[in-house]
């Protein structure tokens, strides 16, 4: 067993002409996507008639079926499509506004619900105090609940990211040139498909912990105000401790019984 | 009218297809939750080498995309198993690849749920159950498992259904699931029926994991019920 190593050095310096566009990819599903999410979100906490029957509708079809399914129903039908608006044109459009197109639709699915367990997170009493001082709902809305509710989705922003960078591999279907894609065509030569695919899970690796920091930063920009003292050792340096963060299940407890917990723990190791 | 009249006909087209679907995440899901298991129980371990491997695995895992995991296991393994065991298993049936594939991406999430579940049962209950004289495997698995199990069961269904989504990329490697049988039935049709071809897809995809949201969430309504009968 030996992998050619040359070939490798190979596809790696072409498949990076691939990152831009797959960063493409996620930059634009991400910046629609988020807006659109929010909105969606609220659509569904204040109950809007109607809307709100098809937004619950649309985001259990997105969250209910596989990405694949949803890229070969886009890119089998907006072609036709189309084509009975602008004609021949339509053939001619470049396939990465399709990617466009799937991966925002999957990731306002996945935001909406990021969106709408936030908000729900903040008190109501947060709400009544803006409008007792004076301010305007929409006023409190943008300045009071939006800023408190970012923090606690920004966990689940970044998994939502995640999945988006993951899932954009599968943009090779509708002949996109990304990583995979150039990958892919360069291994198809020699048949050195598992060379090429390790090159391409580092570069995947590597855009993720990339994202992952990114939001970490952000993170603890936007909680500097409930910032724990705990510092940063080797073993909760977070690429070592990354945790999945829609598991939810300790976050129900308080602030004194997770120190317990802590205090119990170490109790038990004394022991 | 014509459309729906013809995904239904698709839908009885696809159905057939669904068992190697379900074959490959039921198995997918058993092996996955065994290997979560062990990580999960690997990360409470008091060894500080199988709490990093564990951590540094489950990280390296979430930042895999399935299509690279999946294809890696495919041309992988063969070359690994010939390399370092002299074993040909070049003509394995293709669906063991998917499932060992998906096995590895389904442990990563299921160790963390499994560990935190664990976490959020309070230590006292524990305790109590050890001052009340029972051994410490009869305390885990009649007091602590039966808290611990409705705890993980949302997030436990909700990486299963994301399973069940990344088992349909199972058609790229040349395993004949309902990805596969769609894209055949539009070749024959030379291209034409597409999007009603996928859309029949896409609802059977609906439909099963509309099923296990209902079934999960009956199974949470009947232990809350429990609970509230011995608050009461």
């Amino acid at each position: 067993m030996s992998l050619n190593t040359d070939f490798m050095v190979k596809v790696a310096q072409t498949a990076i002409q691939g990152v831009p566009v797959t960063l493409q990819i996620v930059l634009v599903a991400l910046l629609i996507s988020l807006p659109v999410g929010c909105l969606f979100a609220l659509i569904r906490i204040y109950r809007v008639k109607g809307l709100e029957q098809i937004v619950k509708l649309y985001v259990s079809f997105v969250r209910g079926t596989p990405i694949i399914a949803q890229i070969l129903i886009v890119y089998s039908a907006f072609p036709s499509l189309l084509n009975m608006i602008i004609g021949k044109a339509a053939f001619s459009i470049n396939p990465i506004y399709y990617a466009y197109i799937v991966f925002t639709l999957n990731s306002i699915a996945t935001l909406t619900e990021v969106f709408r367990s936030a908000l729900q997170t903040v008190d109501k009493g947060q709400m009544e105090a803006g409008l007792m001082v004076g301010m305007q709902p929409r006023q409190t809305f943008w300045r009071i609940i939006l800023p408190q509710a970012l923090i606690s989705a920004l966990p689940n922003i970044t998994n939502a990211t995640l999945y988006l960078i993951k899932n954009s591999s599968l943009a090779f279907i509708m002949s996109v040139k990304d990583i995979t894609a150039i990958a892919k065509t360069e291994a198809a030569f020699n048949y050195n498909f598992l060379e090429a695919y390790l090159v391409v899970w580092i570069y995947y690796l590597i855009i993720c912990y990339s994202a992952e920091v990114i939001f970490y930063l952000l993170e603890r920009y936007f909680s500097k105000f409930r910032r724990s003292t705990k510092k940063t050792n080797l073993f909760n340096w977070r690429p070592l401790s990354i945790k999945q963060p829609e598991v939810r299940a300790e976050a129900d407890l308080t602030e004194s019984e997770r120190t317990n917990h802590a205090q119990n723990r170490g109790l038990k190791k004394r022991l | 009218m014509e459309n729906i009249k013809l995904i239904i006909n698709f839908l009885g087209q696809l159905l057939p297809a669904i068992n190697i679907t379900l074959i490959v995440s039921v198995s997918s899901i058993v092996l996955g939750s065994l290997l979560g298991l062990g990580l999960a129980a690997a990360k409470q371990s008091q060894s500080i080498i199988l709490r990093v491997l564990s951590s540094i695995y489950v990280s390296v895992i979430r930042a895999t995309p399935s299509i690279i995991m999946i294809f890696v296991v495919y041309y992988g393994m063969p070359l690994l198993f010939s390399g370092w065991l002299h074993i040909n298993i070049e003509g394995w049936n293709r669906m063991y690849f998917v499932i060992i594939a998906l096995t590895l991406l389904f442990s990563a999430p299921v160790s963390e749920i499994m560990r935190s579940a664990y976490e959020s049962i309070s230590k006292g209950q524990m305790e109590a159950g050890l001052m009340v004289g029972m051994t410490p495997f009869q305390t885990f698995y009649r007091i602590l498992l039966p808290q611990a199990f409705v705890v993980a069961l949302p997030n436990f269904a909700n990486s299963a259904i994301n399973l069940l989504k990344e088992g349909a990329l199972t058609f790229t490697i040349g395993v004949v699931d309902m990805v596969a049988k769609a894209q055949m039935i539009v070749a024959n049709n030379s291209g034409g029926y597409a999007w009603q071809t996928y859309c029949a897809l896409a609802l059977i995809y609906w439909v099963i994991s509309l099923a296990i949201d209902k079934g999960v969430t009956l199974v949470e309504k009947s232990y809350q019920a429990k609970r509230k009968t011995i608050a009461a």
